[in-house]
């Protein structure tokens, strides 16, 4: 492996950029996923149709071109937006790592809304009922009865959703942000090695998402731990 | 959980080091993947003529330099968006370009060539050097989008089946492993990363320079957004500075075995 070497820092920093928009787009797709289900699930045909426009939207345009838009449009936009409140602001950009973050945050979250939006239904009704019945504030039965039971329907996709994260991080290398794809293309216009770097890269992804992979395994597995019993 | 609230507060720090520079500070846009005019060394070191002649012209105007890498077919956008200040990327001063932002004086000549096998037996050119249409026609013909180049054989070979790639490494790449019969680039590039390897070994210049000025224009320049014509005019003394006192011929020599200047160039790989 000596062709690579001095570019292994190279990728490790890539890594933990990588790492880093992993983060901050879960947050963001699970916070956005959690809304847009509540949302979609709720009285309010104002929310509804507002959660319904954003998973349509978020779900239906390609990832690329939301990148792409967020990471030239939201510059522009968010300039235009500032002014009005502060107008000597003459220009705020959104920096490649949050554009990107934020890009692939919103759009994994759409599809965590219609995960969690499932999962939610798939709690007994009963349950939910017993609890008012046992006068649970609000709040308690969100946290105690439809919280968890929720989250083990939601988790098998829940996983999915983490390596769709994982993979989509591939895709900022194209607005400029040092990822490991980005180092590999680096290197490769040095060292003239495709092949290798590109396996490279493939195998760091493939060590990553092996991770994620049994981390939801053994999440589903805590989930689940109240039924073993009763098998 | 740990874990992640420190890789969470790491990319809050690393957002707060790219906080918009202060003033003196010019922000250079480039694809940081096209040695050996701006790459990266394995040291993480900026490298290549476009750089030295970024670095010439940020020593001779006083400002400070940063480097953001950004793909070719966003260079435009990405100029236009303020993600940047210049484009020091070896782009071609062309008519179209200059609806859309400023230029430069050219620091080096801008022409293509065409790649070819060398046992493919082509004859794409006639003796006076002017291409054949015919002669392209049901070829598989690989092109750099948004390029000069692409331009021009959009222009002037309509039988060519146009195969479009997002940068040199993989065209050269596919030409190499036959998914393409010929490829048009840059000369210099193609001569030290490919031309003189062992992967290009079975492959020549199947054309002569091609240089039209009304497709590749009068060279490559530096690009700026329209209105900075104080910061224009300071360019254009220190570039004009450089090519007196000879420093752009030193930096080409660094990566070249020829002339890369208007004035002096002499043709590669012949």
């Amino acid at each position: 492996m000596s062709l690579l070497d001095g570019w292994w820092d190279d990728f490790f920093f890539g890594l933990l950029t990588v790492l880093q928009v992993f983060c901050i787009a879960l947050v963001i797709a699970v916070v956005c996923g959690l809304l847009g289900a509540s949302a979609k699930l709720s009285n309010s045909r104002l929310l509804r149709g507002i959660a319904q426009a954003y998973t349509i939207v978020f779900r239906g345009a390609p990832e690329l071109l939301v990148l792409l838009l967020f990471y030239f449009g939201m510059a522009i936009t968010l300039t235009w937006f500032v002014q009005v409140f502060d107008p000597s602001v003459k220009f705020i950009d959104l920096p490649p790592f949050w554009a990107g973050s934020i890009a692939i945050g919103l759009i994994v979250g759409a599809y965590m809304t219609e995960t969690f939006r499932g999962a939610f239904l798939g709690v007994d009704r009963g349950q939910v009922e017993a609890a008012r019945a046992l006068s649970l504030k609000r709040h308690q039965i969100f946290r105690y009865v439809r919280f968890p039971q929720m989250w083990r329907l939601a988790l098998p996709n829940f996983g999915n959703h983490m390596l769709s994260i994982m993979k989509d991080t591939a895709l900022v290398s194209i607005i400029g942000l040092e990822e490991i794809l980005f180092v590999a293309k680096m290197a490769n216009s040095i060292i003239h090695r495709p092949f290798l770097l590109y396996m490279t890269v493939a195998l760091i992804y493939l060590a990553v998402t092996t991770v994620i992979t049994s981390v939801v395994a053994w999440l589903e597995l805590r989930a689940n731990r109240h039924l073993r019993g009763a098998r | 959980m740990k874990f992640m609230i420190g890789l969470l507060s790491a990319a809050i720090v690393g957002l707060a080091g790219t906080m918009p520079a202060h003033a003196e500070t010019l922000r250079v846009g480039m694809e940081c993947t096209y040695a050996p005019f701006n790459y990266r060394t394995p040291e993480g070191e900026m490298a290549g003529y476009d750089v030295d002649v970024a670095k010439g012209i940020a020593e001779r105007i006083g400002v400070d330099l940063e480097y953001v890498c950004q793909e070719w077919d966003g260079m435009l956008p990405a100029l236009l968006a303020s993600k940047f200040d210049l484009i020091v990327a070896s782009m071609s001063i062309t008519e179209e370009r200059k609806q859309k932002i400023d230029f430069s004086i050219p620091y080096r000549v801008s022409l293509g060539r065409i790649l070819g096998a060398k046992d493919a037996g082509l004859k794409l050119f006639d003796d006076a050097g002017k291409p054949n249409p015919e002669a392209f026609n049901g070829l598989r013909f690989g092109v750099e989008r948004a390029s000069t180049y692409a331009k021009w054989v959009e222009a002037k070979l309509p039988g060519a089946e146009i195969v479009l790639y997002d940068g040199a490494q993989p065209m050269l790449l596919d030409l190499q492993n036959g998914r393409i019969d010929i490829a048009i680039t840059n000369p210099m590039k193609a001569y030290l990363d490919f031309l003189s390897k062992e992967n290009g070994a079975g492959f020549e210049f199947v054309s002569p320079p091609i240089d039209e000025v009304e497709y590749f224009g009068p060279g490559v320049g530096v690009g700026l957004r329209k209105g900075n014509d104080e910061l224009l005019a300071k360019i254009d003394k220190a570039l004009e500075d450089m090519i007196k006192d000879g420093s752009l011929e030193k930096y080409s020599s660094k990566y070249f075995p020829f002339s890369i200047q208007p004035s002096g160039w002499k043709g590669v790989g012949e």
